[in-house]
């Protein structure tokens, strides 16, 4: 009995590949239920996101059953077999444990450190648990990854930074400013960008959310999708004086926030910094506010550089987490040993028990005056013969698995006593 | 005893010290452990130590400058681990904890002063009481001020810093610098105005001199200057920053001259 992970991803396979590969819930719950219910997989989950599609699965021949498996899954999808064979990578043992630790902490994604992998896994299990298709084995496995991808989560910097320029903008509104809540934003222009920034920050509580538009529908428009209100272009500097974050992306050829224009709104604003988010090229606000008392100002060249030294800071931290979940491994391993042994250990006993349970019947029927005494020695001394010798066997079967030779020694139980031949 | 209990709080110091600086710059969750509990360690040893000079003594360890600045420390690493605590704020050790190193130290290896025959009155323990809860809070107001500039230029500077993410909002150290001042100003003042009745009545003159006398007034007069330009409404962050620092190297010069040089509070 053997663990394996075995699939495609982007790292190996073309997006055409995987698109053909890819199956639904209802198609996933098929193939599951085919594979466990055939006697091909003894437990298997299926993953199938857009960048990868892969079985972990257990069986007592894992090469064959994991060649048998994809052959279904190709077969089932209308997938030439032999193309997907090419592509195929296939785990076993630690590094399939390895390989469904990396993929729950977001190491194998494209974006490392993105955060939807987790719930897929997450769902990818649920589904398989639905099929009746997790036993003891993948149980473990997938608990496990679940709790080290948490573990990577919360105890490296993985996915801690923002790898998008609208986060990268509020992440540095958040350095600015003691909380978002209750700041007023001034949208000045349209465009994609610029609106994700302000949702984003309106998601952080930021309120009133003011917009300016050279085109007055276009100012309403935008002020309705976004909760705020729309202000005429001309009130521009007025308005500047009212507001902490400004964020500008207009298609104007030169800048429309002038040093002017802000020399006066931050005169008698106090304590308040005032913050440029300036996504427009060319650029809106004119270079050089951010000498003016507490303002701040970046372009889109700024924020750029803010994101690629945050990816950086990500694949720095990855360095860390491979580190964590290369323990986790190890830790994992005599874990998993415990979980195949412990049932042949019940059985072993329950196998004893019954035995003893129908011979001491017997001499107690052939006692009948027996008093309570003899009979509380009875049970006594069967029971204890019983646990002398199951001592050895069960000792030496814990140790073996913390030693990762147990398949050997339970083959050699379950043969010697007789288990689970039984109906 | 006292003094053995003493150096190991200073050990424990440094230590929490050097693991909060590495802290600052590796981020790793252990690290910053070890560091808070250095800091308690040292904490516990130190308010032992205290105790014990205390009973030894039969008076509060007030009497003596360097054993005066023994209790600011110990105060001020009081309020860092409340307030790390309370913030959250991780790398406030980082900043503070220097600052409590070179203190301490000063104060273990200044020369050891007699109590000066003056010392006998309950007023003079008020004004010492007051004077070092309010340098106290300077020592943070300090901390916090070097926190704001480094922040403010590593936004200014545009390009992620190795202490990026890991430093409170500009806002958030403005606010904290100026609640330390307004919090620190009125223990100084009355400590001080104390000081000098004392000293009208004890010496006959206010102005004789004396260099902790004649710095800490310079002390006080950059943080009344501060304190006043923050409520006028025009200076805060930069310049309130720059000014804490001055304000507290004026403090560190006070204590110094106090340690070092002779005078009324010193040797």
């Amino acid at each position: 009995m053997a663990l394996f992970a075995a699939g495609l991803s982007h790292k190996n396979a073309p997006l055409g590949l995987r698109e053909q590969l890819a199956a639904d819930e209802d198609k996933t719950r098929e193939i599951l239920r085919d594979l466990v219910a055939g006697g091909v997989l003894r437990e298997a989950v299926i993953l199938s996101t857009c960048n990868r599609v892969e079985i972990y699965g257990v069986a007592d021949v894992p090469g064959e059953a994991r060649a048998l498996a994809f052959r279904q899954l190709c077969r089932q999808r209308g997938v030439e077999a032999s193309t997907v064979e090419a592509a195929l990578y296939a785990h076993t043992e630690d590094d399939a444990i390895r390989h469904a630790f990396r993929v729950a902490a977001s190491l194998d994604s494209m974006l490392v450190g993105e955060p939807q992998i987790l719930g897929q896994v997450k769902d990818a299990f649920a589904l398989a648990q639905a099929c009746e298709a997790v036993g003891p084995a993948l149980h473990t496995l997938f608990s496990q990854a679940f709790a080290v991808a948490k573990r990577v989560r919360t105890e490296t910097d993985i996915a801690r930074h923002a790898v998008s320029v609208s986060f990268a903008a509020v992440e540095l509104a958040k350095q600015i400013f003691a909380g978002l809540s209750g700041r007023a934003v001034l949208l000045v222009g349209a465009g994609k960008m610029s609106e994700l920034a302000a949702k984003h920050l309106v998601e952080q509580g930021a309120f009133p959310i003011y917009v300016v538009n050279r085109t007055w529908a276009r100012a309403q428009e935008m002020a309705r999708a976004l909760a705020g209100s729309p202000v005429p272009f001309v009130e521009l500097g007025t308005v500047l004086a009212a507001v902490d974050i400004v964020i500008t992306s207009t298609g104007a050829p030169t800048p429309i926030v002038t040093l002017d224009m802000v020399a006066a709104a931050v005169r008698g604003r106090g304590a308040r910094p005032l913050f440029f988010i300036d996504i427009a090229v060319p650029r809106d606000v004119e270079p050089g506010v951010e000498g003016l008392g507490d303002v701040y100002r970046y372009d889109i060249d700024d924020l750029k550089s803010v994101v690629d030294a945050n990816i950086r800071e990500r694949l720095r931290e990855a360095q860390r987490a491979e580190a964590l979940v290369e323990r986790e491994v190890v830790k994992f391993r005599s874990r998993l040993g415990d979980v195949e042994v412990i049932p042949t250990i019940v059985s072993l006993r329950e196998r004893l028990e019954e035995i003893r349970g129908a011979e001491l019947r017997r001499a107690l029927a052939r006692l009948p005056d027996a008093s309570p005494e003899t009979r509380a020695v009875l049970e006594a001394l069967s029971s204890g013969i019983v646990n002398k010798i199951l001592h050895a066997p069960i000792t030496k079967l814990r140790e073996s698995s913390r030693a990762g030779a147990h398949r050997s020694w339970l083959e050699l139980v379950n043969e010697l006593f007789g288990l689970g031949r039984r109906p | 005893m006292h003094s053995h209990l003493q150096n190991i709080a200073i050990v424990a110091y440094v230590c929490a010290m050097g693991l909060a600086l590495t802290h600052l710059v590796q981020r790793q969750v252990l690290i910053h452990r070890l560091a808070t509990l250095g800091t308690l360690i040292g904490w516990i040893a130190h308010t032992l130590g205290l105790v014990m000079l205390a009973l030894e003594l039969g008076r509060p360890p007030l009497g003596t400058l360097p054993n005066a600045v023994s209790v600011v420390v110990w105060v001020v690493v009081l309020l860092e681990m409340l307030v790390e605590r309370h913030s959250g704020v991780t790398v406030l050790g980082a900043f503070v904890m220097p600052v409590v190193v070179v203190l301490s130290l000063k104060s273990s290896v200044a020369r050891p002063a007699s109590l000066a025959p003056a010392l006998s009155n309950a007023w003079i323990w008020i004004h010492i009481a007051l004077a070092l809860i309010g340098i106290a809070a300077f020592v943070l107001n300090f901390a916090g001020a070097i926190m704001y500039l480094l922040q403010d230029r590593q936004i200014r500077a545009k390009r992620p810093g190795r202490f990026y993410h890991r430093l409170p909002p500009l806002e958030t150290l403005d606010h904290w610098t100026y609640r330390a001042l307004a919090l620190g100003f009125p223990f100084l003042t009355t400590g001080l105005i104390l000081g000098a009745v004392w000293a009208r009545t004890a010496w006959g003159s206010v102005f004789a001199f004396d260099p902790l006398a004649f710095f800490s007034v310079v002390a006080w007069v950059i943080y009344a200057g501060t304190l006043a330009g923050r409520a006028a409404g025009g200076w805060h962050g930069r310049r309130a920053a720059y000014f804490a620092i001055i304000g507290f190297v004026a403090l560190v010069i006070t204590l110094g001259a106090g340690l070092f040089l002779p005078g009324r509070h010193g040797a």
